[in-house]
């Protein structure tokens, strides 16, 4: 992993995951639930980042849009309506920290020794239609993926509708 | 280079997962799941590039996340402020429906 | 030949039984009722009994036997049966009679008793078993009703058993026995396997021993006797098994003149009787049956000397006279055994019924306390004098004649035993003299009136004295009716039998003169041995300190080995369950705590599942 040139990229890549990571690590540890959101944000602007080096730059937009700007937003509504301060409340036992971290880091241990482990075979060819990737994806999308793309419409509109439903007053409260 | 995304995108999923388990706020338990689910779809996109067969098929599927993810936020807020509104609490703890 | 009777005889038990089967169905609920149904169902027996032996008597009916097919294995098969022969004509007319009495007896004397129905279908039970034991066919049936007796007399035994003592006793009596029984069991295991077509109906067993035919190897032969021999000595309170006879006396008295006279003790003695055919072909059997007979008859009859129980000075007396019985059968007279064991049955019931007499009106049991009975309770004084003088052996009453025909055999056979007997008769004599004396003359110790008994309990008295003193002429030196009619041999030879006359009627004389002196005239200090030799009257008084052997010897490590058993059972088995049984209740614990129907707490312990899952599945490339 070291022994590569510094390349613009690399660079890239250590800037953004250290944002990616920092803003995780602070998004856990923060007791104030706005702060929590912020740093959430940032996790999700290093991830749209990390979409640009890797030449999906629609995804890349797409994150910033959906993840850093709606579904944050969503939740600091959230958080506001349902009116719990704005800190973070007293955390679970230590017995059950303990257990979580100890899962979660065996879990991480499990997954990198698999990553370390595989022999990841030689590119057969270089991604092809990076160059207008907004535009190859729509092509995509409205050909060999037209049936999910339209479910997955009909899914928005149902959870468009069921949030709304769910969340609503109830008329006789 | 596949190997240090898939590892960025490890750390993330752990880093989630931990937070899922811990946090006592329903909302913060949902923006870890949120979190998982944005290392998924780093680890999807740099298959896409670094995969053997490398194409925008990884892209596509991640697209398809991010908008199921966006639904699943938009219903699970929904939710939480139905049972704020029933229980006057978004404390995890305190819906320990599934004993009875 | 007429066999009318015989043909129904396998209706004697049956009344007692289904006397049992009323007392168990009524229960509680009819008091006088047990009485009634239980003396009806042995006054039946006793008439049949009655017809059946006149039957045998009047001509020469011999035998008569009838049974069903039980078991079908293969080439074996095993019937169950009854026959009648003279011997077991006359033994039912013995159990039968003695049952009787003491149902009669049993009504006055367990009066105002909450359990007398109980009471009641326990005896009609032992009756029914002794009986069944009676008239058995075969050697299995034999031991089933052998069981049977054993069991009733465990329960009437422990009949009060509220009382610990009686408990005690009883338990002492079953497991002693228990002992005696598991050599009757091996020995018929080994009957059937020696008996050709493994037959082990008396009647073949007879065919192939008579005669010392070889059939048999002599140490197979030896051995089933012997064996034999340990079940009737368990049964018959020889010794060394004799330890729970006298414990036995805490049951109520009727049960121990049943148990002493007449059904369990005499058991043993019909059974050596039964298969005498065994033990005349094995000289040593024979022989040990004789000198284990011999050295219990001395053996008891010195411990007799110093009891103060009364009851149990008649224990003692009943195991003494048990061991002339063994000792005849031993010396090969079948006559004189079984003679003694008829004529000893009605004195003994005699004796212990007037016991139960004495103690129903004294309430108490120990002969330092009584005195002066005599002349309060005349009929009991008389009929108890009556059965003293028959053990005794004075003439003309039974005992003397049953006894002296023992001492003749003995005299012919082993002088050595001859001269046990003639010791252990004197014995007999001066305890029964002390206890006579103590009880009916002097002055009365116990306060309070002391009234005769009811007429319940005399009039078995009564009768029982007849038969105490008449019994007894149906076997004279002159008169060989007995003998004839029980073996079909010829007279015994009588010679000599004058000199034993003699001398057995003076030694019982002296006995009873030196109780005399002892006892009412004081010429001799009562402590005279006492003051000499305490170690003596010590050692009689422990009966020679049996029990505290058998305690030491046998009790003690079986209970150490017990206890190291149950502590083996408590903490390591146990444990093991505690540990199991714990464990899960731990990991139920635990589980009530994870099911605490939070998504996190699930969510935890599947991320900690599925890590173990990977670990286990994929970490075996490490290890393997």
């Amino acid at each position: 992993m070291f022994n590569m040139d510094w390349t613009g990229e690399y660079v890239a890549f250590i800037v953004f995951s250290a944002v990616i990571i920092s803003g995780a690590v602070f998004m856990i540890n923060f007791t104030k639930v706005v702060h929590m959101v912020v740093s959430l944000a940032a996790v999700f602007i290093g991830i749209a980042g990390m979409f640009v080096l890797l030449q999906a730059e629609f995804l890349a937009f797409v994150q910033v849009l959906i993840y850093a700007g709606a579904i944050s937003i969503l939740m600091i509504f959230g958080i506001m309506m349902t009116k719990h301060g704005d800190r973070e409340a007293e955390s679970k036992s230590r017995l059950h920290k303990i257990a979580a971290g100890i899962g979660a880091i065996a879990l991480f241990g499990i997954l990198f020794y698999a990553i370390r482990q595989t022999e990841f075979p030689a590119q057969e060819q270089p991604l092809h239609g990076a160059e207008d990737n907004a535009m190859e994806i729509g092509k995509l999308l409205f050909t060999g993926y037209v049936v999910p793309f339209e479910l997955v419409s009909v899914l928005l509109t149902v959870a468009f509708i069921g949030a709304i439903v769910l969340a609503k007053k109830e008329a006789n409260e | 280079m596949l190997s240090s995304y898939l590892m960025v995108a490890a750390i993330l999923f752990c880093i989630g997962l931990y937070g899922a388990l811990v946090k006592k706020n329903a909302v913060i338990v949902l923006l870890c799941i949120e979190l998982m689910l944005n290392a998924v779809n780093l680890n999807l996109v740099a298959f896409s590039k670094y995969g053997v067969g490398a194409s925008l098929t990884g892209q596509m599927f991640t697209l398809f996340t991010i908008a199921i993810a966006a639904a699943e936020a938009a219903v699970g807020i929904a939710i939480l402020i139905a049972l704020f509104r029933a229980r006057g609490t978004v404390n995890v703890d305190d819906y320990d429906e599934m004993r009875r | 030949m007429n066999t009318m009777f015989s043909e129904i005889a396998w209706l004697i038990p049956l009344f007692p039984f289904v006397a049992f089967l009323l007392l168990l169905a009524s229960g509680r609920s009819g008091q006088g009722l047990g009485v009634t149904i239980g003396t009806v169902g042995s006054l039946a027996s006793l008439v049949l009994s009655i017809l059946v032996l006149m039957e045998h008597m009047s001509d020469g009916s011999k035998y008569y036997q009838d049974g069903f097919k039980w078991i079908d294995l293969g080439s074996f098969q095993l019937n169950i049966g009854y026959e009648v022969t003279n011997l077991s004509a006359l033994m039912l007319v013995v159990v039968t009679a003695v049952s009787f009495l003491v149902n009669v007896y049993s009504a006055g004397y367990m009066k105002g008793d909450e359990r007398i129905s109980t009471f009641y279908s326990y005896i009609a039970l032992f009756t029914f078993s002794m009986l069944g034991l009676v008239l058995a066919d075969n050697m299995l049936t034999l031991y089933i009703f052998w069981e049977l007796v054993g069991v009733c007399s465990f329960l009437l035994v422990g009949f009060w058993f509220t009382k610990p003592a009686a408990r005690a006793a009883a338990k002492k009596a079953f497991i002693v026995t228990r002992i005696g029984d598991a050599g009757l069991l091996i020995a018929i295991l080994l009957l059937f396997w020696y008996m050709p077509d493994h037959a082990l109906d008396f009647v073949r067993i007879e065919n192939v021993f008579e005669g010392q035919s070889g059939t048999v190897a002599a140490g197979v032969t030896t051995l089933i006797a012997i064996l034999i021999f340990v079940g009737a000595v368990g049964k018959s309170g020889q010794f060394p098994l004799h330890v729970w006879l006298p414990d036995a006396m805490e049951g109520p008295t009727p049960i121990s003149a049943l148990i002493h006279a007449a059904t369990m003790v005499a058991a043993g003695v019909y059974l050596v009787a039964r298969t005498f055919d065994i033990f005349q072909a094995s000289p040593a059997a024979m022989e040990t049956v004789a000198y284990v007979g011999g050295f219990t008859a001395l053996f008891a009859a010195t411990i007799g000397i110093a009891q103060n129980d009364i009851k149990r000075i008649l224990a003692y007396s009943t195991v003494s006279q048990l061991g002339y019985m063994m000792m005849a059968l031993g010396l090969g007279s079948l006559t004189g055994g079984i003679f003694h064991l008829f004529t000893h049955a009605f004195f003994k019931a005699l004796l212990f019924l007037g016991a139960g007499s004495i103690i129903h009106a004294v309430h108490t049991q120990n002969i330092n306390e009584m005195g002066g009975l005599g002349s309060k309770m005349r009929i009991t004084a008389w009929t108890f004098g009556i059965g003293a003088l028959a053990l005794s052996g004075i003439p003309p009453f039974s005992g003397f004649w049953s006894k002296d025909a023992i001492l003749t055999t003995a005299l012919h056979e082993n002088p050595v035993l001859f001269v046990v007997g003639i010791i252990a008769a004197f014995f007999t004599s001066f305890y029964m003299a002390r206890l006579f004396f103590l009880v009916f003359t002097g002055r009365p110790k116990g306060e309070g009136r002391i009234h005769e008994s009811s007429l319940t309990m005399t009039i078995p008295l009564i009768i029982l004295a007849v038969f105490a003193i008449g019994a007894g002429f149906v076997e004279t030196p002159w008169n060989n009716t007995l003998g004839e009619w029980l073996t079909g041999a010829a007279g015994a030879d009588h010679s000599g039998s004058g000199l034993v006359m003699v001398v057995s009627t003076a030694v019982g004389a002296l006995g009873i003169y030196l109780g005399w002196l002892v006892f009412v005239k004081g010429t001799i200090a009562r402590d005279a041995v006492s003051s000499r030799a305490p170690w003596l009257v010590g050692l009689l008084e422990r009966k020679y300190y049996i029990d505290e052997i058998y305690a030491a010897v046998i009790v003690k490590p079986l209970r150490g080995l017990g206890s190291l058993l149950n502590a083996i059972d408590q903490y390591i088995i146990d444990g093991i369950i505690a540990i199991i049984g714990g464990t899960a209740v731990l990991l139920g614990r635990g589980g009530i705590r994870l099911q605490n129907g939070q998504v996190q707490t699930y969510g935890l312990i599947t991320v900690l599942g599925l890590v173990i899952l990977i670990i286990a599945v994929v970490g075996r490339r490490f290890w393997s």
